[in-house]
């Protein structure tokens, strides 16, 4: 935070950092001392200064570094560096193999990754390139001249055209538009969809033209560049005057230039030195809980060869011996010399360690690493079932580390807005001066759901207090802090806000006949019809004089105006109880009558807002307005004294009336989330909101219903509110925490006793955010945590960012399940970074959720097809892989140690070099790839058919010890039996003629009988055949012929000898045929017995359905799109063709972030206050000079 | 893995930039492609059903059974006749000290033994000798061979890895290494009556090592000529293609107890014949503790006898079936449902889920 407190305008101030805080998310880097003076239009006079250039690079390696950097990350994996570490123990003399053995596969294995590392960085190298050549008209003698990208320099004048995006840094100096502001999108910054207003100082709005342009020396001041997106402080020289700069005037790299024909400016940081550049940092990657359990699998299997090692090495020190004298055992070779056996016994336990390193699956995770690369690319970011065909939005998978995850989640975290609702606003309902107007009907509009012939169509005239209507309409078309957008007619409008609320308020407006359509910075222009009689229209320029802010502690917000005709209203709307607070008195009748209302329509899951206004005079407004000025320019504590100052003035309001907003609930959710709580999955809503309407939500998704027990812990009961009132901290903390830790024991046991009554309801848990506060302290987590995990649905309401994460750390660490968080806003983001997996929602509130998230979908909807179907695929085909990886190394190894015992411990190995090197990445990798891929157990239809098969996931039930030790059992059978099956049945002579089997016939039937076994093997555990199976099980049989017929029949220069012929041999006696129909037979027979009594006795869920819908058809997709001999309908062929055609994506995706700058929500996190809203910047900063006119106008 | 670009690249760089390409999606490429992304390739559905599951098992041993029989009745039909000497061939007196026996070249190792003919056995009788405990796959004697210069002789200087066995007298051993110097050098005559059966020694070795591992060109050189004498002598006028012997030595055996081919008898020995073996007993087993024995055997069109394959076929194909038959009394007498919603796991305990 250094950073922060450093800065000139940080303009809160150094707040304190919570010492409790445990969720970080990023940092502010330490700014370096000092500042760059920058010459405008001036190269030579920079060119000393020695600026980096603007072309950027986010490529991980280039040419030279490629190899060290990229083979150090991969000698950073534990299984590479085993192999390393065998490899060089295999060039010793104490090796039994040649150095190809161990070399060969890691060589392969690293080719993979690298190939693929490098492939990668291509992409991005593509990227950068496309970006960095992209043109930019730059001033050059008089002229604007196209020049790529990259070749801009640190003080040059640029000109941005509209929708174009600003190649670096730029100061803003002039723009077409006439009063110097320019609006920009910062969607690719912070995710924020809205416009921000950006104003050039009036000094430098001239400087439009090339001519004018070219005559601009300026001398820019200003910090080093860092990577504050929301701070930027300097003073820009010009004509010997020093005008200070502030964020206002700072177009950065990443945002676009909207309703501005184009801008001048003067570059300021270039390429990696801008600010959006110094914010990309690496999210922390997350790892899938089966691959740390694999990690452990792994350990074991090093401890096994560990113990077979040393049972070796005892072996060979007994067996060393000066009497078998045909092995001539001298002291030449310290291996072999009898008389210090301690010593062979610790060479050999070397050598039989090269020699048993397959028991370790090198290709394990380079295999695993593909198929989760193919599944995350190929399946999820193009399934049709997740393409949300109105935003054009597939989903995507932004890393493929958990796929696996996904099929094992039991705790889903949800926010509310956005994610269960759709944060498109209505407006629904609303009272005016008592009377509640409503009927809805179908929606005419976006955020606009009301048709009342008593209000449309100026009916509103008609009614018994037409005077509150038309204050009812103003406030709300005045009252706002939105930004129109297009054309200036009611039909083409569009509406920029921060908040959707705000939109459907002013859309509302609109539709009443006071439409708002155009704002600078200081009127806002509405075109009443309606204002004397029907029919006619009329422009009307309010003049703002002050907007007083919206935020969470005022929870309201304030606009003083001016009307034409000289009178000074204060609009004010916000929360019933802050607006109720300031009410002037009288007129109790209609405040109990809307206070009704308000309840009314808060019940029904709406959500309200409190409009009310006052007339100002002069005198009071102009000795408030200088209270407020003061206030503003004030250094410390900007924010609180403001909030003060405006207390002053809203007060004694008059009620209008107050609005109700439905949040609709995305399409699809109660059954979605009814479907995912079948499957076993709980869900938990964490939002902000208020409890009433977070229960109403939670009834409206059927996440509760009226059977299940509820058990409320509140903040708002009268006990403690009473204790509020006295204000006394630390009496209320006690008081509360001794309420919630009663209400955890009370419910505990409430729940215990349900837990074991009959009837068994389900439970609910609903807490809000203060009570949280308190139920998260250690010493009562543990009560809450027992709760909880008994409760089938959990809402959290009014919950910060903060306890957000917490909640979901505490489930995830205290009770080791797997979480899954899914949100969309920036709120979310700390909640989806503490979950095993982070699903952001790429819909309304941008796209910081989706920077941080580990998945995206469109609609939470999807929620369904990615746990319940690809989840749950992508587990059962992990598992598969990871127990048949274990199973045939060990299978392999375990041939190669009975042989060991046959041999004096000599360590002497029983197959060829180049057969066990290939054997793991050659003969038996790409069917288990397949599997990997194309198993799927049922189809993704009856996957949400029947949820509950996802239980399976969640029991972990295939990658148990169990499992394990079943699978390694059947491994040590299979391999006693392939082994002493072929001992037994070369013992004698092999043909006709007498002849006998040598060391190397004997070792080539042996491996030709694993190669085929272990094969033969995956084809058992196969749910589906494809063609793809038969190709490559068959390939990988095949290549080994093919391989070991070329091998053998072929003289190499190197030692082969030992095979050469050996196949042709082999192939010359019936014994070899016989032999290899047996042992894959005999060696499997116990399996397929198994296979059978499991599926008999003890079925699996998947088992039983599959038998169910055993002779339907097996077009998966059967439930939505009909597949008529698996020809594409059009519609699937269209919705195919789109998703596959280029996006239209914005040149920055590719660079921009690998995660958003979260600096506003770190600084508000610890109460330091960033000014965000960058127009709200703009307008402060326009209302300096602003109110000197308006006085002289007085 | 990182994938900073999501997938959201592959996806679009794989196909179809334009109109034209989109519209043509009903061609096979993309039709399988959308079968792959949609994970919707036509596949097959095997559900290990009782029914498949029996008929499995009875399919392999129907299968099974006959050929363990013939296979069975082919390693039947072979007569061998097994004798172990290396203790019967010591003097009485020296048994108790049958190493210093071997040892001490100045007494005769001649030992006559006689068995009796069980059986017709028809031409080709194959004789072996079978070593017991003896480890041709111990890691330093099968590496202690240098195939390079078994087929190109003194020209191949590098011949480390015949270590140690390598270098006698300050010139290169050929054939070197532990394994030739071991040669195996016990030699057996057969008489019937006082007619001396003839032995074939040609034609033992695999033809591909005869023919393409041991030169024709090249001749024993400074062989056996070291302190120690390991085994047999050659004759260094023969080169090495042609001494078989040390061919079948040097492919060595995959386990500790062996038998290889030492010639064979061209006649048919007639049941109860009485054959006189005189042999003999030059190679030492008794420090080791190894085992020699003579082996006379016919052969079947499968080779030796070796009624393992046969048994294992048999008893594998036996048991199949009895587990088929188990099975389909399981099935007959207590059928599963089969498909039975009943039996899943949320619907039969529905309390703990």
């Amino acid at each position: 935070m250094a950073g922060w407190r450093g800065s000139r305008s940080g303009g809160g101030g150094g707040g304190e950092v919570s010492p409790t805080r445990t969720v970080r998310l990023g940092k502010v880097q330490p700014q370096a001392p000092g500042h760059r003076t920058v010459f405008c239009n001036d190269r030579d006079a920079n060119a000393l200064a020695k600026y980096k250039g603007n072309s950027v690079s986010t490529t991980k390696y280039d040419v030279f570094t490629f190899l060290p950097k990229g083979l150090f990350e991969q000698f950073r994996r534990v299984a590479n560096l085993y192999f390393l570490m065998i490899s060089i123990l295999s060039c010793t003399p104490v090796s039994p193999v040649s150095p190809i053995t161990n070399v060969l596969p890691l060589t392969l294995v690293l080719l993979v990754s690298l190939v693929k590392e490098a492939w990668e960085d291509w992409k991005r190298f593509q990227n950068d390139m496309s970006i960095n050549n992209s043109t930019i008209e730059v001033l050059q003698d008089q002229k604007w001249v196209f020049i790529p990208w990259k070749k801009l320099q640190v003080g040059d004048i640029v000109k941005v055209k509209q929708d174009g995006f600003f190649p670096a840094d730029i100061l803003f100096l002039a723009s077409t538009n006439p009063d110097g502001v320019c609006y920009i999108e910062t969607a690719n910054l912070d995710g924020e969809t809205n416009l921000k207003i950006r104003k050039a100082f009036e000094k430098t709005w001239d400087y439009v033209t090339p001519e004018k342009a070219s005559e601009f020396k300026g001398e820019v001041q200003c910090e080093q560049p860092n990577n504050s997106l929301y701070t930027f402080t300097g003073n820009l020289i010009i004509n010997k005057q020093t005008l200070p700069l502030s964020p206002n005037q700072l177009l950065l790299r990443g945002c676009s230039l909207r309703n501005t024909e184009y801008i001048v400016g003067a570059v300021i940081f270039t390429g990696h030195e801008t600010k959006v550049m110094m914010n990309s940092m690496k999210i922390p990657s997350k790892r899938s809980t089966l691959e740390k359990k694999l990690d452990k699998l792994i350990l074991t299997l090093f401890t096994v060869l560990f113990c077979m090692c040393l049972l070796g090495a005892i072996g060979s020190g007994i067996f060393i011996d000066h009497k078998y004298y045909y092995l001539h055992f001298d002291r030449t070779e310290k291996q072999f010399d009898p008389d210090n056996k301690f010593v062979v016994a610790v060479l050999t336990f070397f050598t039989l360690i090269t020699l048993y390193s397959p028991i370790i699956p090198i290709s394990l995770y380079v295999s695993v690493e593909m198929i989760k690369f193919i599944q995350s690319t190929q399946f999820i970011n193009n399934d049709l079932h997740m393409y949300h065909a109105e935003s054009n939005t597939p989903a995507s998978a932004r890393t493929s580390n958990l796929n696996e995850e996904l099929g094992q989640v039991e705790y889903i975290f949800s926010d509310k807005t956005g994610t269960l609702t759709r944060n498109l606003m209505e407006f629904f309902k609303c009272s005016i001066g008592g009377e509640v107007k409503k009927p809805p009907s179908a929606a005419r509009e976006k955020g606009f759901n009301f048709d009342d012939a008593r209000l449309m169509r100026g009916g509103w005239r008609n009614e018994p207090n037409p005077e509150s209507c038309k204050e009812f309409f103003r406030c709300l078309a005045i009252c706002h802090t939105v930004l129109p957008e297009g054309e200036e007619s009611p039909e083409k409008i569009r509406y920029q806000a921060a908040s959707p609320d705000e939109s459907a308020l002013v859309v509302a407006a609109k539709n009443f006949g006071f439409f708002f359509y155009k704002r600078s910075p200081t009127t806002i222009h509405v075109r009443e019809s309606h204002v004397e009689k029907m029919g006619k229209v009329q422009d009307v320029p309010y003049e703002i004089l002050n907007v007083l802010e919206f935020n969470s502690t005022r929870k309201r917000q304030s606009v003083v105006c001016r009307y034409p005709d000289g009178r000074l209203v204060l609009y004010c709307k916000g929360a019933d109880t802050v607006i109720y607070e300031r009410l002037a008195d009288g007129d109790n009748d209609l405040k109990r009558i809307s206070r009704e209302h308000l309840e009314q329509f808060g019940a029904s899951g709406l959500r309200t807002l409190c409009l009310a206004y006052r007339d100002l005079s002069p005198d009071l407004y102009d000795s408030w307005n200088e209270k407020y000025i003061q206030a503003k320019s004030s250094l410390r504590d900007r924010e609180k004294k403001l909030d003060e100052v405006a207390e002053l003035i809203e007060k004694e309001l008059i009620l209008i009336g107050c609005t109700a907003i439905e949040d609709k609930l995305q399409e699809g959710v109660p059954a979605c989330i009814e479907t995912l709580s079948r499957a076993g999955i709980k869900i938990w809503v964490l939002t902000g909101d208020k409890m009433e309407t977070a229960i109403n939500i939670a009834y409206a998704c059927k996440l509760i219903n009226n059977s299940m027990k509820q058990f409320i812990i509140s903040s708002e009961t009268d006990a403690i509110r009473d204790i509020e009132d006295r204000g006394d901290q630390v009496e209320l903390a006690r008081f509360m925490k001794e309420t919630v830790k009663n209400d955890l024991k009370r419910y505990n046991e409430e729940a215990q006793q349900y837990l074991h009554s009959v009837s068994r309801p389900k439970l609910a848990l609903v807490i809000d955010g203060k009570c949280l506060m308190y139920a998260l302290d250690p010493s009562l987590r543990v009560m809450l945590l027992n709760l909880s995990l008994n409760c089938s649905a959990v809402v959290c309401c009014r919950v910060s960012p903060l306890q957000k994460a917490q909640v979901t750390s505490l489930v995830k660490k205290g009770a080791n399940r797997i979480t899954l968080s899914i949100g969309d806003g920036a709120n979310d983001v700390s909640m989806i970074q503490a979950a095993h997996v982070g699903v952001g929602i790429s819909g309304q509130e941008g796209m910081q959720a989706v920077m941080a998230s580990d998945f995206s979908i469109a609609q939470f909807r999807f929620l369904t097809e990615l746990l319940l179907v690809h989840g749950r695929w992508s587990y059962h085909r992990i598992c598969k892989v990871v127990t048949y990886f274990f199973y045939k190394n060990l299978t392999f190894t375990l041939t190669q140690f009975w042989f060991t015992f046959q041999t004096g411990f000599s360590g002497q190995r029983f197959y060829d070099d180049w057969f066990q090197s290939l054997y793991n990445v050659i003969f038996t990798a790409l069917p288990v790839i397949i599997i990997g891929l194309f198993d799927k157990d049922v189809n993704a239809h009856l996957s949400k058919k029947y949820p509950e098969l996802y239980k399976e996931g969640i029991r972990n039930s295939f990658f148990k010890w169990r499992v394990v030790a079943t699978w390694a059992f059947f491994a040590i059978f299979q391999s006693l039996v392939l082994y002493y099956f072929i001992v037994a049945s070369s013992s004698r002579a092999v043909n006709s003629s007498g002849k006998m089997f040598g060391l190397w016939d004997v070792s080539t039937m042996g491996f030709t009988c694993v190669v085929v076994t272990v094969n033969l093997r995956l084809l058992m555990m196969c749910n589906t055949i494809t063609r793809w199976h038969h190709i490559s099980v068959g390939g990988s049989i095949l290549f080994w012929f093919i391989f070991v017929f070329i091998y053998s029949g072929v003289v190499l220069p190197k030692d082969q000898e030992n095979i050469y012929f050996v196949i042709y041999v082999l192939m010359s006696t019936v014994y070899f045929y016989l032999t290899l129909l047996l042992v894959p037979v005999a060696a499997l027979f116990c399996d397929f017995v198994y296979l059978g009594l499991q599926r008999w006795f003890f079925p699996y869920d998947y088992q039983i359905v599959q038998e169910i819908h055993r002779y339907e058809d097996d077009s998966s997709r059967i439930g939505l799109l009909e597949i008529g001999n698996n020809d594409l309908t059009p519609d699937e062929a269209r919705s195919y063709a789109i998703m596959q055609l280029p996006g239209q994506k914005s040149k920055h995706t590719g660079f921009a972030f690998d995660s958003p700058g979260y600096e506003s929500f770190f600084a508000s996190q610890a109460g330091v206050f960033a000014p965000h809203k960058a127009w709200d910047v703009a307008r402060r900063a326009s209302m300096r000079s602003r109110p000197k006119i308006s006085q002289r106008k007085n | 893995m990182e994938m900073d670009d999501g997938g959201g690249g592959a996806a679009s760089s794989t196909t179809a930039g334009n109109e034209a390409n989109s519209v043509s999606l009903r061609h096979g490429r993309s039709k399988v492609m959308y079968q792959f992304t949609q994970q919707n390739l036509p596949a097959c559905k095997p559900v290990l059903s009782p029914a498949w599951v029996i008929s499995i098992f009875f399919a392999v041993g129907v299968i099974f059974i006959p050929v363990g029989i013939v296979s069975l009745h082919a390693s039947q039909s072979v007569v061998e006749i097994v004798y172990r000497y290396d203790s019967e061939c010591v003097p009485g007196p020296l048994r108790s000290n049958k190493l210093a026996y071997i040892k001490n070249s100045s007494i005769p190792k001649n030992c006559t033994k006689f068995f009796k003919i069980p059986k017709h056995m028809k031409a080709p009788i194959n004789i072996y000798y079978q070593l017991d405990n003896y480890y041709q796959n111990h890691r330093r004697y099968v590496k202690s061979r240098n195939d390079k210069q078994l087929l190109h002789g003194l020209e191949y200087h590098d011949i480390g890895s015949c270590m140690p066995e390598d270098v006698n007298h300050g010139h290169p051993v050929v054939p070197c290494g532990l394994i030739a110097w071991s040669l195996f050098n016990d030699t057996y005559s057969f008489f019937r009556g006082i007619d001396e059966l003839k032995v074939n020694r040609k034609n033992i070795a695999w033809k591909s090592d005869r023919d393409h591992k041991f030169g024709k060109q090249v001749f024993p050189f400074n062989f056996q000529n070291g302190t120690l004498i390991g085994g047999a002598h050659l004759d260094p006028n023969i080169p090495l293609s042609d001494q078989e012997d040390l061919i079948v030595w040097m492919r060595t055996s995959a386990f500790p107890t062996f038998r290889k081919l030492y010639g064979r008898i061209e006649e048919d020995l007639v049941a109860d014949d009485i054959i006189t073996v005189k042999l003999l007993n030059n190679y030492n087993t008794y420090s080791f503790s190894g085992t020699k024995k003579l082996v006379l055997s016919t052969s079947s069109w499968l080779g030796g006898r070796n009624n393992f394959l046969g048994m294992a076929y048999i008893s594998i194909g036996s048991s199949l079936i009895f587990i088929a038959f188990v099975f389909m009394l399981l099935h007959i007498k207590n059928p599963r449902p089969y498909g039975d919603t009943t039996n899943l796991s949320w619907n039969w305990k529905p309390m703990s889920s």
